[in-house]
């Protein structure tokens, strides 16, 4: 046991959060006999790939850097889903034209954001949080209020039927999103350039980085997912709502964090993250198995997250 | 007579450094005294123990006779030192008023008495009337004000405290002629009224003009106390430079044919028409006093502190050098002695801190270790880098194998101009000669070289030829047998050879 390798990799965030999620999948099925049972766990993954995607955006803008963060991601998912939704109304042949608007507008209002933080040097955390209050009110408008849309078909089963050995196909979409991710991360410019000016903007430029074109794109790629999950939530859900998207905000931060990205930036991975978002998810499940109160589960889920944030926030050796 | 300030026997040892050995400055009640001496000879560290912001390690500060122990500049202030700062006190939201008080509000009862205040301000800003330009008020905002106004009002700071000692470094550096002239001016009036002044001035001409009596610091020891009058220009170089050293001799061979690189009348915030030119295969000397030109250039050519006006050809070619970027396309090379703030990726690995310029000159858009690896560690092994592995973080080297890092980051891109800002700072012996030799083997490649340094002797033992710089602009060209420690002293204190 004394092999540093082996010690290195037990205390690698990766590690980690894989180990939480055996852990809590093992409390849950002695809480709940059936808990771990291999239907179950796909219907975990399935939410887990929802939020996964959404923070693969936020693990983008948090590598970046400058106090990088993407508050805006909730309205965005709200944004994605509710035009996603009137594209389809129900229809099949509404899919194409739902991905590229949901994906499309989403990832203009991320160029905005990124344009913000980065030429006018508005705080991340304000500019977003600015640009959620305009996307809410842009969709209360939109919408007048009222629900309205539908998810085709064939989306809906591609997220909650089974498309080959029993995996739905919104599985693979995210592990082609994540082959993606890390190949851009690891062997791309673009991914290197992530890392540089995250961990020192400075000399990122000073080795001619185009730095301000970098951010402003990280940001529009977080725009992107957000909507792009959007389109999964109405999928899975069948219709949308102007809020839907709230839930997965703080979440899709944590579970970078917890993924073993520095808050900090320059250092992290899209690994680490997808299980973060496993694990956040499964430990979500548990606490509704639990029975608990709405209001106790809040207070429980919020708790354990600020504690990781406690554990992960003050690592502050980076990984390579 | 007791004199106004009496510091003896100071010694000031920071960690390992030794910055004052021996350390002494008597400055006489109503007398200008100028302290000089090289970069690192210990002067900045001597005035600030006297102003109270650095506590020595041993030895005593007098005051008119009384034996003064500061434990902050507060202290010193109220017993009467006054220290000026270069731009750094200066709050640019505030007014000239309110900086010129800041922290020492005129007060009537328990309130801040603004008309008191502003009246005090007015006359102090009518000191420099008619020579301090437009829109220099009470109520301007500082940071609305061109760099010469700023600096008015950070001398106006130490003029309204009315101390008994003012220290005044480098306090002319953005003032025009006119405007320094009156400030020495409004300096001998100061000393009719019994006001000493400590003054450190890049200028010789100053120093002769205005002061009474000279201090001359070397390696951290005061050398030597001088009446004005009874010494003479080179004297006062001599002593600053200690034993004569001349250049070392350097190969003859180069080829002056065609210059590669051309600056023509270079201007912007830190330079005053710079002008030169340099030659394929040449290592060029950038010397002087510290923060007169010499990094500013090196930043101008590589874009970071692109001119405002002027040219630069490289080539034969005129070149628009408006972004980091557009220097590195043309194959020009940045190298800071700020390691940890210009050049450092803290927490990636060794491979990708050297990639990292690579990729940019390259325009690779997918990077493929597995192929740029021996290339990288080819360079890395040309400059004796001792690492264990390309993926470990940076940070697991020492600050020489790291600067080497940052150096081999940019050979891997066969540089064709090399703009070093200092590269040996903080780095040990061993990585210094490592990084002279490769200098060289650079040069003989055919690269051109520009190199500042602030240790003369690095200059003198390596560069070709010296440019000096005061000021902002080039006071001297040195080469073949004028290249002595000497002249480059006098021409950094803007005695042309």
């Amino acid at each position: 046991m004394n092999n540093p390798r082996i010690l290195a990799a037990l205390g690698d965030p990766l590690t980690i959060a894989i180990a939480a999620s055996v852990g809590l999948l093992i409390v849950g099925e002695i809480l709940s006999p059936g808990f771990a049972q291999g239907s179950q766990i796909v219907r975990l993954l399935t939410i887990a790939a929802i939020l996964g995607i959404v923070a693969a955006g936020q693990n983008l803008v948090i590598l970046g850097g400058r106090e990088g963060i993407d508050l805006s991601v909730g309205s965005m998912i709200s944004l994605g889903a509710v035009l996603a939704g009137n594209m389809m109304d129900g229809q099949n042949s509404g899919i194409l034209p739902a991905l590229l608007i949901a994906g499309g507008i989403p990832f203009l209002i991320g160029l905005v954001n990124g344009i913000g933080v980065t030429f006018v040097r508005i705080p991340p955390l304000v500019m977003t949080l600015g640009m959620t209050a305009v996307i809410q009110g842009g969709l209360v408008v939109y919408s007048q209020g009222v629900p309205s849309g539908a998810a085709a078909p064939l989306l809906s089963a591609f997220i909650n039927q089974p498309l080959i050995l029993g995996i739905p196909g919104i599985l693979f979409v995210w592990v082609a999103i994540a082959l993606a991710m890390v190949f851009v991360l690891r062997r791309t410019a673009f991914g290197f350039a992530v890392y540089a000016i995250g961990s020192n903007e400075r000399a990122a430029t000073l080795v001619g980085l185009p730095v301000p074109l970098i951010r402003v794109l990280i940001y529009g790629l977080s725009g992107l997912f957000a909507g792009l999950a959007g389109v999964c939530v109405i999928g899975y859900t069948g219709t949308s709502f102007i809020s839907v998207g709230d839930q997965y905000v703080l979440p899709s931060v944590i579970a970078v964090v917890i993924g073993g990205t520095s808050l900090a930036g320059g250092a992290g991975g899209y690994l680490g993250t997808m299980a973060g978002a496993v694990a956040l998810t499964i430990l979500q499940s548990v606490l509704i198995t639990l029975n608990l109160e709405v209001w106790a589960r809040q207070v429980i889920f919020g708790v354990t997250l600020l504690a990781l944030m406690l554990l992960y926030g003050r690592q502050k050796k980076l990984r390579v | 007579m007791t004199n106004a300030l009496e510091a003896v026997g100071i010694t000031k040892i920071f960690g390992a450094v030794r910055a004052l050995t021996e350390g002494r400055l008597t400055v006489g009640k109503g007398e200008i005294h100028a302290l000089m001496g090289a970069n690192g000879c210990g002067k900045s560290t001597l005035c600030k123990i006297v102003a109270g912001a650095v506590a020595p390690t041993s030895g005593t500060v007098g005051m008119d006779g009384h034996d003064v122990r500061f434990r902050n500049p507060r202290e010193a202030e109220r017993a009467g030192v006054a220290l000026f700062y270069q731009e750094l006190s200066l709050i640019p939201q505030l007014s000239v008023a309110d900086n010129i008080f800041l922290g020492r509000e005129l007060k009537s009862g328990l309130f801040a008495d603004r008309k008191a205040m502003n009246r005090r301000a007015a006359e102090l800003i009518g000191l420099f009337d008619g020579v301090s330009g437009q829109g220099l008020t009470v109520d301007a905002i500082v940071g609305t004000l061109p760099p010469d106004q700023r600096q008015i009002v950070e001398i106006l700071k130490v003029f309204a405290q009315d101390a008994k000692i003012m220290i005044m470094d480098e306090a002319t550096a953005a003032l025009d002629g006119r405007q320094s002239q009156r400030f020495f001016e409004i300096l001998k009036a100061k000393k009719a009224e019994g006001v000493s002044t400590i003054m450190i001035s890049h200028r010789l001409d100053e120093v002769f003009a205005v002061c009474d009596r000279i201090t001359v610091m070397r390696n951290g020891a005061t050398i030597t106390e001088l009446d004005t009058a009874a010494t003479t220009r080179k004297a006062v170089v001599h002593d600053m430079v200690g034993e004569v050293r001349a250049a070392a001799p350097k190969s003859a061979g180069l080829s002056t044919d065609r210059p590669s690189l051309v600056v023509k009348a270079a201007r912007n915030a830190s330079l005053r028409d710079v002008s030169f030119e340099t030659y394929p295969g040449e290592i060029l000397g950038l010397a002087g006093l510290q923060g007169q030109g010499q990094s500013a250039l090196l930043k101008s050519l590589f874009g970071s502190e692109p001119l405002t006006s002027g040219d630069i050809g490289f080539e034969g070619k005129s070149l628009a050098i408006r972004k980091p970027s557009d220097a590195v396309m043309n194959g020009f090379a940045y190298v800071s002695g700020d390691r940890g703030r210009d050049a450092s990726f803290q927490g990636r690995s060794i491979f990708e801190n050297i990639v990292a310029a690579l990729a940019v000159r390259n325009r690779l858009r997918i990077i493929r270790p597995a192929a740029l690896k021996p290339q990288v560690s080819k360079v890395a092994a040309d400059l004796k880098t001792k690492f264990a592995g390309l993926d470990m973080p940076i940070g697991t080297l020492s600050g020489g194998n790291q600067q080497k890092i940052f150096i081999a980051r940019w050979l891997a891109t066969a540089p064709k101009l090399l703009l070093l800002d200092d590269p040996t700072k903080g780095i040990d012996l061993g990585a210094k000669a490592d990084l002279f030799a490769l200098m060289r083997s650079q040069a003989d490649a055919g690269a051109t070289i520009l190199f500042y340094s602030s240790e003369d002797s690095e200059i003198l033992d390596y560069a070709d030829r010296v440019l000096v710089f005061n000021g902002g602009s080039i006071s001297a060209e040195l080469k073949g047998d004028a290249m002595t420690s000497v002249n480059m002293t006098r021409a950094a204190y803007g005695d042309a050879a």
